[in-house]
């Protein structure tokens, strides 16, 4: 008896520890999500102030939908958001298809300098894009490839490529060599092998991956100011039309930037569960 | 059906040589198993012949084939992995049936469920065909990985380590089934160990490698009775067997050997020594085993004293250490037999199953065939030069 | 010194999300249940079973490292429940070695010692007492990394018993090891313990280790304790089926079995077996006609007759010659019988034989509890 005493005791002590846990905990997480979320409201109001309310006033205004109205309506955002989406998909696409295998490569493999090459890679994402703009802007215009989709895929793979490459590598390294050898052995050419037991096994890290490269292709803003024209125009500079020389509509500037969050928070929330799981490396193991 | 040869297979990883110019011949419907300590290159060769590994020289032979340049998935081998090599992704129904889901080995979905049906019931995990490999405890994983193997019937079976991750319990009744099956198989069987027992009882024949070499090649009796050396002799036998450095010499007409700091010669078998005189060795090393030594409290006519320096039961015997003039000599006995550390005790060989070693070279030279207590029929000692 | 007592002590890892918001799981299972035992002074103890039946969450307990959901630990008079490790006066030796890389041998032996600011001498005394005891006294000016991994284990052992304590826990030390080296230390943490004649506590899933080992052993299951004793007893007279399966290699059998009545006495029947045993006088008196009983006999406690008698023939299933010893297995129906004997004996595969049972040495047990009847 004593013993269950004991054993109830310990658990009503426990229950009472829980609530004021619980408490605390979600009050911090309330002041925490304000914080956060604070610039994206702010954000919404602005969108929603005519440019005469601007400054002088905060929450207190008389909502309209003339911002929208101008961006939507009254220039080619859509075309800009379209092109964008073509040159951040196409960018994403041309890393699959070749840092996959790169990736494979660099797990597998044995070669001279392996290392080196693997490190070779990641280091273009440590380079300052201004840095290396004016001679990528030179050669463009002489082979050209300026103001062109292509041009544009192309170079965005000094983004996307690396962090692609880097953490699929990881996951391929994961998996034992034993098991394609396995597979192998019950009939697989190397081809099913890949694709029935090597995708199915890499496939949160290149979500996850490929999801933060189309982010960032979709954000970049160095390399589209100067590597393209009029014929492709992306969301981050289009945006800054609305800047113009003498008046700031940040009204307008909210719509656009909002409008260019929304495929990003949409894919974020569609794939979160890859993206927890595939960017702790090594979670697929067993 | 599949008669495996290797000729002078060599397999380097950069400078280490895993396979150093091996040869080997494995008949029809054998059950070869290679045993050896760890790094020994018993997987690297397994390897080679499933294909998944390439030598750098020699040639690979099934059947009649050269198979250097066949690709892994037509040479109709199945292999269980030391470390499983389950598709992580898929359950434990559907890794079991992943051979026979393949373009070169499709069966129709009503035979895989009952081939996957018959392996599980035989593996006793036919309760977990929904599990993945990661709720699976090792044993289980184990399990899933031998019934991938025998869901086909291939030419030829490859086995890393089928058994090591199994409770005793388990291994105990896996060989048996192990066994049976043998018997109905019509393949050819390269099953990997590193216990002696498991090699014993399953084996036709034994190849010992070393060091990507093979030290030798034969039936499991061979291997117990006429070790070629010394390291083969104490791969066999738990406990392990006694070896201990003597001096041959002559005393009335009789050999015996001087040793163990002992003021008498213990006597060696007529057979033997007319060996040992022929090839003038002076320096032995005499190897004996825990059942070919008896012990007693008392001192008794003809025997050693040394002191019990470990005394271990272990269920239905007793192996007791007997330290004599700081040599340990491991011997069986009864199981309710008690002792104190560093009681003394006298011990008595029998001389008459010693097996003499070279004392330089430490290869096997000779031992007494008249107390031949080999009792499986066809296999006889076979006398070694 | 040491006199270590278990008193039902219980122990569950706590599963719960900490929120009462969450729809609650159902707790976990107790990993240790209702555990009491206890140990002399002096005494080697080995706590056996296989993974997951709570053997090492019992040594953690012990040590410290883990909490009590129930129960209580003695060492001595004192009571350990809220006693921080340190203050337990317990060596402890895992399975890793965790050996301080950059200091040598004889530092890391020293290394407690000179936290509790024991004076240099002090130290020198007590670790050149240690170091041949487990024979590490030529390795004292080298460091870990330079060590193979018997040595470091030696080591480990070492600095668990260099502060003297008045228990030892060892948790799984030889199972790194290689099967020679194993053997080796086996033998030589027995005679340490033999020397210094502190009370210790192995766990091992090995069962041979323990037997080795230890002059009592506890064997657990499930977190529950199914029998403590020595060796001998354990092998001789298993507690249950579970007991009796566990310890001896090659396994005990355990047969399905149907009691008839012969004449004045008993006899086993196997399905499908004509197959007949007499059932030892002293179980009369525990069994009756149609009674169902698992029948467990070692394989070196049956063998082939050499004499033929009246009774019934089985088949020989396999032969196998291992050397040191012959195993051989008959069909009793649908069940195989394993023998196993060191005589230099021969059967071919289908021969039929017949078999004597010492009949001293057969254990029935309820087939659905596994509890021996005796």
């Amino acid at each position: 008896m004593s013993q269950q005493t004991q054993l109830l005791d310990s658990s009503q002590n426990r229950k009472t520890m829980l609530i004021l846990e619980d408490f605390g905990r979600n009050l911090g997480l309330t002041f925490y999500a304000l914080f956060a979320l604070f610039p994206l409201v702010w954000m919404v109001i602005c969108s929603l102030k005519a440019d005469a309310e601007m400054y002088n006033t905060v929450f207190v205004f008389t909502p309209t939908l003339d911002n929208y109205k101008a961006v939507l309506l009254g220039t080619d955002y859509f075309k800009a958001f379209f092109q964008n989406l073509v040159v951040s998909g196409g960018a994403v696409l041309l890393t699959v298809v070749a840092g996959v295998p790169a990736a494979y490569a660099l797990a597998r493999y044995d070669f001279k300098k392996k290392e080196d090459v693997a490190f070779q890679i990641l280091s273009f994402k440590f380079a300052p894009e201004i840095m290396v703009i004016l001679p990528v802007f030179l050669i463009f215009q002489k082979i050209g490839l300026y103001d062109t989709y292509f041009g544009l895929i192309w170079v965005y793979q000094l983004i996307t490529m690396p962090l692609l490459i880097w953490v699929v590598r990881g996951y391929f390294e994961d998996i034992s060599v034993e098991v394609e050898q396995a597979a192998q052995l019950d009939g697989y050419r190397w081809f099913d092998v890949f694709f029935k037991t090597l995708v199915p096994l890499i496939k949160p890290g290149l979500v996850a991956s490929g999801l933060l490269a189309f982010i960032f292709a979709w954000n970049s803003f160095t390399f589209p100011l100067v590597l393209s024209g009029f014929n492709i125009q992306t969301i981050t500079i289009t945006s800054l039309r609305y800047i113009a020389s003498d008046t700031v509509h940040y009204g307008q500037v909210a719509v656009a930037a909002l409008i260019a969050v929304l495929p990003e928070i949409t894919a974020r929330l569609f794939i979160q569960k890859h993206l927890v799981r595939g960017l702790s490396f090594g979670a697929v193991k067993g | 059906m599949a008669r495996i040869t290797l000729e002078r297979i060599v397999k380097r990883y950069g400078k280490n040589v895993a396979l150093d110019g091996l040869d080997l011949d494995i008949q029809d419907n054998e059950f070869f198993v290679l045993f050896g300590p760890a790094g020994a290159g018993k997987t690297t060769l397994l390897k080679t012949i499933a294909g998944v590994e390439f030598p750098q020289e020699g040639l690979i032979k099934i059947g009649d084939e050269i198979v250097n340049h066949v690709e892994p998935m037509y040479r109709n081998v199945s292999m269980v992995f030391e470390n499983y090599a389950l598709y992580p992704h898929l359950n434990v129904y559907d890794n079991i049936a992943s051979p026979m889901r393949s373009k070169l080995y499709r069966q129709d979905e009503a035979t895989i469920h009952q081939q996957v049906e018959r392996v599980t019931k035989m593996m006793k995990i036919d309760h977990l065909w929904e599990r993945r490999p990661s709720q699976l405890s090792n044993g289980q994983r184990q399990r899933v990985a031998i019934g991938r193997c025998l869901v086909r019937s291939p030419n030829v079976f490859l086995m890393d380590e089928p058994l090591a991750h199994l409770d005793a319990k388990l291994r105990h009744f896996m060989r048996g089934e192990l066994k049976e099956m043998q018997s109905s198989f019509n393949s050819t069987t390269i099953y990997v160990t590193h216990d002696y027992m498991e090699a014993m009882s399953l084996a036709d024949r034994i190849a010992v490698l070393n060091y990507g070499k093979i030290e030798q090649l034969g039936t499991s009796l061979e291997m117990y009775y006429t070790p070629c050396n010394e390291f083969v002799a104490r791969l066999f036998g738990e406990p392990e067997i006694n070896i201990f450095p003597g001096e041959v010499e002559e005393e009335n007409g009789c050999l015996g050997v001087r040793a163990l700091g002992q003021q008498e010669l213990m006597p060696i078998e007529e057979d033997a020594a007319q060996v040992l005189r022929e090839k003038e060795v002076r320096q032995v090393d005499v190897g004996i085993r825990g059942n070919d030594i008896s012990f007693s409290f008392t001192p008794r006519e003809g025997s050693m004293a040394g002191t019990v320096y470990a005394n271990e039961p272990i269920g239905n015997k007793v192996v007791m250490t007997v330290d004599i003039h700081g040599t340990h000599l491991s011997l069986v006995a009864p199981n309710d037999t008690q002792a104190r550390i560093d009681q003394p005790v006298y011990i008595r060989l029998n001389m008459k199953n010693a097996i003499f070693f070279d004392g330089q070279t430490q290869e096997y030279i000779t031992r007494s065939q008249a107390q031949s207590h080999i009792c499986s029929k066809g296999m006889p000692i076979s006398e070694r030069g | 010194m040491a006199q270590l007592v278990l008193k039902n002590l219980y122990k569950r890892y706590d599963n719960q999300k900490k929120s009462l918001f969450r729809k609650k799981k159902p707790p976990n299972d107790y990993a240790v249940k209702n555990l009491s035992f206890s140990c002399h002074d002096g005494e080697f103890i080995g706590i056996l079973g296989p993974s997951g039946c709570g053997k090492s969450t019992t040594l953690r307990m012990i040590a410290g490292l883990e909490e009590f959901t129930a129960g209580n630990a003695y060492i001595g008079d004192i009571r350990i429940n809220d006693l921080k490790p340190k203050d337990r006066n317990i060596g402890l030796a895992f399975e890793d070695y965790a050996l301080y890389p950059p200091l040598t041998v004889y530092e890391n032996l020293a290394f407690n010692m000179r936290a509790k600011g024991k004076s240099n001498e002090e130290i020198k005394k007590a670790v050149n007492y240690v170091a041949p005891l487990l024979k590490v006294d030529d390795l004292l000016d080298m460091k870990p990394p330079a060590l193979s991994g018997g040595q470091k284990q030696r080591v480990n052992i070492a600095r668990a018993i260099v502060r003297r304590p008045g228990l030892l826990l060892l948790d799984e030390p030889l199972s790194h090891l290689d099967g020679k080296m194993r053997q080796t230390l086996r033998h030589e943490i027995k005679r340490m313990h033999h020397e210094i004649k502190c009370t210790t506590i192995i766990v091992t899933h090995d069962q041979m280790e323990a037997m080795s080992l230890a002059d009592r052993i506890v064997i657990m299951k499930d977190g529950e304790l199914q029998q403590m004793g020595t060796p001998l007893e354990v092998y001789d007279n298993p507690a249950n089926e579970f007991v009796a399966g566990f310890i001896g290699e090659p396994p005990m059998n355990l047969l399905r079995s149907t009691i008839v009545t012969a004449g004045r006495g008993f006899l086993f029947t196997f399905a499908d077996s004509d197959l007949r045993v007499e059932v030892p006088e002293r179980y009369d008196s525990l069994i009756h006609d149609g009674m169902e009983v698992t029948l467990g006999v070692r394989p070196v406690d049956v063998r082939v007759a050499k004499k033929e008698t009246a009774g019934s023939f089985v088949p020989i299933a396999f032969y196998e010659n291992l050397g040191d010893e012959r195993r051989i297995g008959v069909r009793v129906g649908s069940m195989l019988l394993n023998m196993a004997t060191p005589d230099a004996v021969y059967f071919e595969r289908g021969q039929m034989v017949q078999l004597e049972f010492k009949a001293e040495k057969t254990h029935l047990f309820h087939p659905g509890t596994g509890e021996r009847i005796r």
